[in-house]
């Protein structure tokens, strides 16, 4: 894996199944508010299929929607992807993985139900799953495969701001076409972390050469420092973009369930529900 | 001055709410030196805008904040609400740093001081002072909550020690309302509430911090205090010793419900701003229509809950913290969504209007700030999970209905009592709404298609109450394991999700027979369909017409410029009053 350049996102973290080093999820959380981890859904595939456990782990929701998958490859896939997301939100809230709940919004937006220390999104292409965790803002993930190919002639109207066009067109075929993918794979990612998927148009916002800054239609630089991107090259010709929003609140750090309620309100109304005659 | 206004201020909340409104102008005309263009640049220089204070100052703003019975003039939290929109829909800075704050600084000395404490906040407040509030340090706290003060008795008095460093009006507060800890052993008891005056505290027992800056709400001057054995007299004690954690859970509930009711507003803004480019750009398209149609029937059914919560604080203060408690968790999360989805159409159709994108920015720094955070929400978790088993076992289904002037605008609450406000017990009357009006849309003919919507939907919502309860039957009282489990933290979202649905159907039954876009189903099938999709619910298809008819009103009220939330009140876009 190489980050093609250096950002303020943390390098994804591999987490082949269960047994992974789920020490590695805390630990990133805490210094850099944020985890990406990646895995190939058949390395998951035993786990998820020799599982007693897969009911309750999933879930009752998340159960019957595999049970309505047709195709057994998009069973065991999403099998997989519920079991790496459970598990890397597990660490993270250092909490049994079952006991976390993976729910959508009205929007459609991923999010880990009554937990809202941590923002979640998740992608796969082909093998490769990837999740993203982030206690500071927002987050987006999302992965293509690096070689794909895409005619810059036919989509750069679509895909790419004015300020994009000038530089993309300054470049040769072969250069232009790895840029390209790379900012296509990136505003996946931001728009994907706003909650809006394809919703919202690629050519409202544009990065600069090196993927690393949001700038507006025009060129001129669209954030404050309230956000982060990077794209990384995974092994077998994955990309990875990530996008990571901070909305600057300095919290301590901590994102453990177990510590989330504060004691002294929790233990007055735990106290007054225990006195109070029904 | 601010005597006279006082004085001459009008009776009727609805008029000086306009006065307010219409004194302030135009937001969108750069002219304005009480605009949005003005307020950017506020921002951009991290102050307030001066004009604005001054304008507030004339109103005699402060009065707004204090008790009829104090000398003010808020009689109910709902009224009061009337008064926030006109500042939270132009700055939520400007309304943080210029007052709102100060009440949630008061409200514990208003319901538990002594008379003589109690005369002197509201003696500051009407006249224009600003009270500052020390928090306790929370649990999952950002860093406006990091660290505290400690006390200890000394010769019939207290030595105060310890530093806070983010304190919104520290430099100018002429009171200071501190929760600190006066018994190191974690538990309820800890904490206890001070009332210090700063000009009468020992020059070298405290000393002011410098300012912080931070990244939202730019405006609002942060700074902080630092005690060093500093000697205060026995009677700054508000109410008793280790009342602390309790009066700020019985208080807090008051700042939830109001900060969440007013920024409704400020979301009407950027609203506004989405529908205006889509006008401008002529994209009004079908995703467009659907965006906009679906966040303005999210802000009158987010309406409908704060409305009935702000009125409960009043009518059932016994109740009232589970739905405040539900409300600031659930209501926030949602706008947040909201202003994402319009950012899609503001930014669409190379539309760019400065102040609007600039309004939006804004906003989203400014609520983070506001306590719109995780740190917010878990300390509403706090007080919903612990009540869900009891509930399970004593309410959901079986208790009776609020009294329908709950869900009426038109008939007057009785006076809030801030010092009559519980912390635990006293039932679910949302969960109580659902349940009933399930069960009168079940026994009635439906009328159409949208008979038949909401007649399904209301049951489906009414299942997943009983299903919550099964789980929740599950969960051990008291067993606080379980209680901080994300399984439980799951089953109160869900919870709040039930309560706002329950409130938006009460508010449209109690208003179906009368005039006016409230009766219309129309935006309470959208609201619900989206409450559904969180819920992760099977729900019938809209009826066909359901959008447009939410965004044919919608591009009325804009039209004419009244506002998107209940009230549908007259905005200074309109022109001249």
């Amino acid at each position: 894996m190489s980050p093609l350049k250096r950002t303020g996102i943390a390098e994804p973290l591999l987490m082949p199944g269960p047994d992974s080093p789920w020490s590695r999820v805390r630990q990133s959380m805490a210094w850099h508010g944020h985890v990406v981890v990646h895995a190939s859904w058949r390395d998951w595939l035993p786990a998820a299929i020799a599982d007693p456990q897969l009911r309750p782990l999933l879930g009752a929701r998340d159960w019957q929607r595999l049970n309505n998958l047709a195709d057994p490859e998009a069973r065991d896939r999403f099998a997989a992807s519920r079991l790496l997301v459970k598990y890397t939100a597990g660490a993270a809230l250092q909490t049994p993985p079952e006991t976390v709940e993976l729910a959508s919004k009205a929007g459609g937006r991923p999010y880990l139900r009554g937990c809202d220390q941590i923002e979640v999104s998740l992608s796969h292409t082909r093998d490769l799953l990837v999740v993203g965790l982030n206690r500071r803002g927002r987050v987006g993930v999302d992965t293509e495969l690096a070689d794909r190919r895409i005619q810059y002639s036919a989509v750069q109207r679509h895909l790419c701001t004015p300020a994009e066009r000038r530089w993309l067109g300054a470049l040769d075929e072969a250069e232009q076409q790895r840029r390209l993918v790379r900012t296509w794979t990136l505003k996946e990612a931001y728009t994907k972390a706003l909650g809006q998927g394809m919703r919202m148009g690629f050519t409202q916002f544009g990065f600069d050469a090196e993927a690393a800054t949001l700038l507006t239609p025009q060129g001129e630089p669209a954030s404050h420092g309230e956000w982060a991107f990077a794209t990384f090259e995974l092994d077998g010709g994955y990309l990875v973009g990530v996008a990571c929003h901070d909305a600057g609140l300095r919290d301590e750090g901590d994102t453990a369930v177990s510590t989330m309620l504060d004691e002294g309100f929790l233990g007055e109304v735990v106290d007054l529900v225990g006195r109070v005659p029904h | 001055m601010t005597e006279t206004a006082v004085r001459v201020a009008d009776p009727d909340v609805r008029r000086r709410a306009e006065r307010l409104e219409f004194r302030f102008g135009d937001p969108c005309d750069p002219a304005n030196p009480l605009g949005f263009r003005a307020l950017l640049a506020a921002d951009g220089s991290s102050e307030l805008l001066s004009a604005a204070e001054e304008l507030l100052d004339e109103e005699g703003f402060g009065a707004e904040l204090v008790p009829v019975a104090l000398g003010g003039r808020l009689r109910d939290a709902d009224q009061l609400m009337r008064m926030l929109r006109p500042v939270f829909r132009r700055d939520v800075a400007l309304a943080f740093g210029y007052g709102i704050t100060s009440l949630f600084a008061a409200a514990p000395v208003f319901a538990a001081g002594s008379p003589r404490q109690r005369e002197s906040v509201a003696k500051l407040l009407v006249a224009g002072g600003r009270a500052a509030i020390v928090h306790r340090s929370l649990a999952h706290g950002t860093a406006m909550l990091r660290g505290e003060l400690t006390a200890m008795e000394y010769s019939g008095g207290f030595v105060l020690d310890g530093r806070k460093d983010v304190v919104i009006n520290a430099e100018r507060a002429g009171a200071v309302v501190a929760y600190v800890r006066t018994d190191p052993a974690p538990g309820p008891a800890s904490h206890s509430v001070f009332l210090l005056d700063p000009a009468q505290l020992p020059d070298d027992g405290v000393r002011l911090l410098k300012r912080q800056p931070t990244t939202g709400m730019r405006g609002c001057r942060f700074a902080g205090y630092e005690f060093d054995e500093c000697e205060v007299p026995g009677d700054a004690l508000v109410g008793e010793l280790g009342a602390g954690v309790r009066l700020a859970l019985r208080t807090f509930q008051l700042n939830r419900t109001l900060i969440t009711g007013a920024v409704i507003a400020s979301v009407d803004t950027v609203l506004r701003a989405a529908v205006r480019a889509a006008l401008a750009g002529e994209t009004l398209g079908r995703r467009q229509r659907g965006v906009l149609a679906g966040v303005f029937a999210d802000l009158l059914a987010g309406d409908a809950m704060a409305t009935a919560v702000l009125r409960a604080l009043s009518l059932l203060p016994g109740a009232a913290h589970l739905a405040a408690a539900e409300l600031k968790y659930l209501v926030p999360d949602l706008l947040r969504d909201d202003l994402e989805e319009l950012a899609t159409v503001l930014g669409a159709g190379g539309y760019s209007r400065d102040t609007d994108q600039g309004m939006l920015t804004k906003l989203l720094r400014d609520l983070p700030a506001a306590g719109l955070g995780h740190a917010g929400t878990a300390s509403c978790q706090a007080v919903v999970i612990p009540q869900l088993p009891a509930l399970a076992r004593h309410f959901w289904g079986r208790e009776a209905e609020p009294p329908g002037v709950l869900f009426g605008a038109a008939e007057s609450v009785p006076h809030l009592d801030i010092g009559s406000l519980e912390v635990a017990g006293g039932g679910d009357f949302l969960a109580a709404s659902l349940t009933a009006v399930a069960a009168r849309l079940a026994g009635s003919v439906p009328e159409g298609p949208y008979g038949e919507a909401l007649r399904t939907m209301a049951a489906a919502f009414h299942a997943d109450l009983l299903a919550l309860r099964e789980a929740c039957l599950l969960i051990e009282p008291g067993d606080r394991a379980v209680l901080a489990s994300p399984a439980t933290a799951a089953l109160a979202d869900r919870h709040s999700v039930l309560s706002a649905a329950g409130a938006a159907l009460a508010r449209w039954e109690h208003h179906r027979r009368g005039a006016g876009f409230l009766a219309d189903p129309a935006w309470l099938v959208l609201a619900l369909h989206r409450y559904g999709r969180r819920l992760g619910l099977t729900l019938p298809p809209l009826p066909p017409d359901c959008v447009d008819r939410v965004a044919e009103e919608l591009l009325a009220r804009f039209r004419a410029g009244r506002s998107f939330d209940l009230h549908d009140a007259p905005l200074a876009e309109a022109g001249t009053p």
